[in-house]
């Protein structure tokens, strides 16, 4: 079943034929990335098909066994973020056809795209660590370069801080990758898991120290926060859609859950870091959202908070915390991709997004201020709207595994969230104060207003027909979580 | 051992490096040292005392070769951590040229405007 390496093909083809064909033409060179993203998106739904009988598919690269060559593998929990970010990037794609125009050179913004999103692929198939590692550089490297695309004069700062602290997080986790090979001598996921049963446990603490580090600075996790809130703010629209939606998420939160629950069995003790770390950037990256001035800034720090929901339910654990986990993820991703394209289209027509130079915008984009209001309350946790359903998920949760402070602070947190949610939105959308300068640009964009609209109706519809057609998809997810070892697929 | 010691020194030192200097040339050689010491710990991982290279040639006893040959594993990772560190740096380096167009400065004190 060679069909799960196509979404990597396509993406990598995508880079290189833009690159050498097209990317003086900037119509056409964003016409080819979507078309191939659409490809890629059909290449993940008839995965999807196959797992439907299957419990996961196996692909080895070049015919060589499990210990000794390269081994691809989709999951139940892999294939939902592979559906996820395959579902984001057409949409994300389309957006950015009229919002690049305003930058020089927008034919290499579509070979960035490639790359990033071949990298996000490649490292939910594959089962190697040092291939993890491989498009996890990829995709870094590309998002490093797509912060500063504007090169205006934050973008380059924010990007070299980005910079810098990323090369940090990645050489955490390349040394750990080496300690493993040292001790063990084998990269394959299922082979190490197979030989650390024997290995002592304070031998490999060092190892999942640095990789929770390496993947904590990647998902800016409290101690490791600080790139965040400048990269995303400052990138481009489309691209701080990418990184806050679903980058971080890949390249921390699913590592994080491979590396705690699926390869390093042995420590159930390291739950409680990723509960601790959890809380404090739940909290502080709340506190911080109420002071910001931009909403970008507001997003971005929004982003840290919502982080820390997922990886302290995935430190609560059991099937009420790993559900939450999950869906948490799935409704932020989809809500923070679209109140990132929503802040695109404000800075499109208005050139700005600091939040005193924008008022009443109600009466001159009904359809932006509906559908950012849809995003917002989704995110702060309003009844029928996607997040609510998580965040009442991980309350329950910590309320099973007797963590009753917990929940408290999760209901507090998601009540700071909708204040500084509200308020965001009756400053920029319904204040009404004169003398505010408005944008002349009124026209009625198609491109940049559909991903939206379809973005906002997949958070609406996912709240309110909630469990019937997706149920059976999170459950196998969870239940993978919960019980998958790696160790199962060494007697093939 | 000793050359363990001398790596983690060298990972110390480009950790210094990148967090306490504020010239963003230093702060790339920094990260250099880092790439360095990461590369020569995996390179280490791999050698042997009088090893021999891991090609099996016709003639040669199996079992010695196993006893003796270096592992090419590690060396092949290297070269792929060798050009991701490259492409980093490089991109560093362009990055750094355009900020010295802008500010007409290295120095982070002096160019630093985003807080938090």
């Amino acid at each position: 079943m060679n069909l799960i390496i196509f979404p990597v093909i396509l993406y990598l083809f995508s880079a290189f034929f833009i690159a050498l064909a097209l990317k003086e033409n900037e119509k056409l060179s964003g016409i080819a990335c979507f078309s191939f993203s659409i490809l890629s998106f059909i290449s993940v739904i008839l995965i999807g098909k196959y797992l439907i009988l299957n419990e996961r598919i196996i692909y080895f690269v070049g015919g060589w066994k499990i210990p000794i060559g390269i081994t691809l593998m989709v999951d139940n929990l892999s294939f939902i973020f592979l559906f996820i970010l395959n579902l984001l990037l057409p949409l994300i794609c389309w957006f950015s056809f009229s919002y690049m125009e305003k930058y020089l050179k927008a034919g290499y913004f579509y070979i960035l795209f490639s790359l990033i999103s071949a990298g996000l692929n490649g490292i939910l198939i594959s089962m190697d660590f040092f291939n993890i590692y491989v498009f996890l550089e990829i995709s870094s490297i590309a998002s490093y370069i797509l912060v500063s695309f504007g090169l205006r004069i934050e973008e380059l700062e924010a990007s070299l801080k980005y910079t810098i602290l990323g090369v940090i997080g990645s050489a955490f986790i390349l040394i750990g990758i080496g300690l493993i090979l040292g001790k063990t001598g084998t990269l394959n996921i299922a082979d190490f898991t197979f030989i650390a049963k024997n290995i002592e446990k304070k031998q490999l603490w060092f190892i999942l120290g640095l990789f929770i580090a390496g993947f904590g600075f990647k998902c800016a996790l409290f101690p490791f926060h600080f790139w965040l809130p400048d990269a995303h703010s400052l990138a481009p629209s489309p691209v701080s859609a990418i990184l806050s939606g679903i980058f971080i998420k890949i390249t921390g939160f699913y590592l994080l859950i491979r590396i705690v629950s699926n390869i390093f069995i042995m420590f159930p003790e390291s739950k409680v870091i990723l509960i601790g770390l959890g809380l404090v950037s739940m909290i502080y990256g709340a506190i911080m959202a109420i002071e910001q001035n931009d909403i970008k800034r507001i997003y971005a720090y929004s982003s840290i908070s919502q982080m820390g929901y997922c990886v302290l339910s995935l430190g609560i654990g059991g099937y009420w915390g790993y559900l939450g986990a999950i869906l948490h993820f799935i409704f932020h991703s989809l809500s923070k991709s679209l109140l990132f394209l929503n802040s695109g289209i404000i800075e499109y027509k208005y050139g700005t997004t600091k939040i005193e130079k924008l008022n009443n915008l109600v009466e001159e984009m009904p359809y932006i201020s509906t559908t950012g209001f849809i995003g917002m309350l989704s995110l702060a946790g309003v009844p029928p709207f996607g997040c609510f359903w998580s965040k009442i998920i991980i309350i329950i949760g910590a309320i099973m595994s007797h963590y009753y402070g917990i929940s408290f602070i999760c209901v507090i947190v998601s009540i700071i969230t909708l204040g500084y949610f509200l308020k965001l939105q009756r400053n920029i959308f319904y204040s009404k104060s004169e003398g505010v300068k408005t944008g002349e640009n009124n026209e009625f964009n198609l491109n940049l207003l559909m991903p939206v609209i379809i973005l906002s109706i997949f958070i609406f519809l996912s709240g309110i027909i909630f469990s019937p057609y997706y149920k059976i998809w999170i459950d196998k997810a969870v239940k993978n979580i919960e019980s998958f070892s790696y160790e199962s697929l060494m007697e093939k | 051992m000793i050359i363990y010691i001398i790596i983690s020194i060298m990972f110390l030192i480009g950790i210094y490096g990148m967090m306490v200097k504020k010239n963003i040339i230093k702060i790339i050689i920094g990260m250099n040292i880092i790439g360095y010491a990461v590369n020569l710990f995996f390179v280490v991982l791999g050698y042997r005392n009088e090893g021999i290279q891991p090609i099996l040639v016709p003639g040669i006893d199996i079992k010695e070769f196993v006893e003796k040959a270096v592992n090419p594993l590690p060396q092949a990772l290297v070269l792929t951590s060798i050009v991701i560190d490259l492409s980093t740096i490089c991109f560093l380096a362009a990055l750094s040229i355009r900020i010295y167009e802008k500010y007409g400065t290295f120095d982070l004190e002096k160019i630093r405007r985003l807080k938090g």
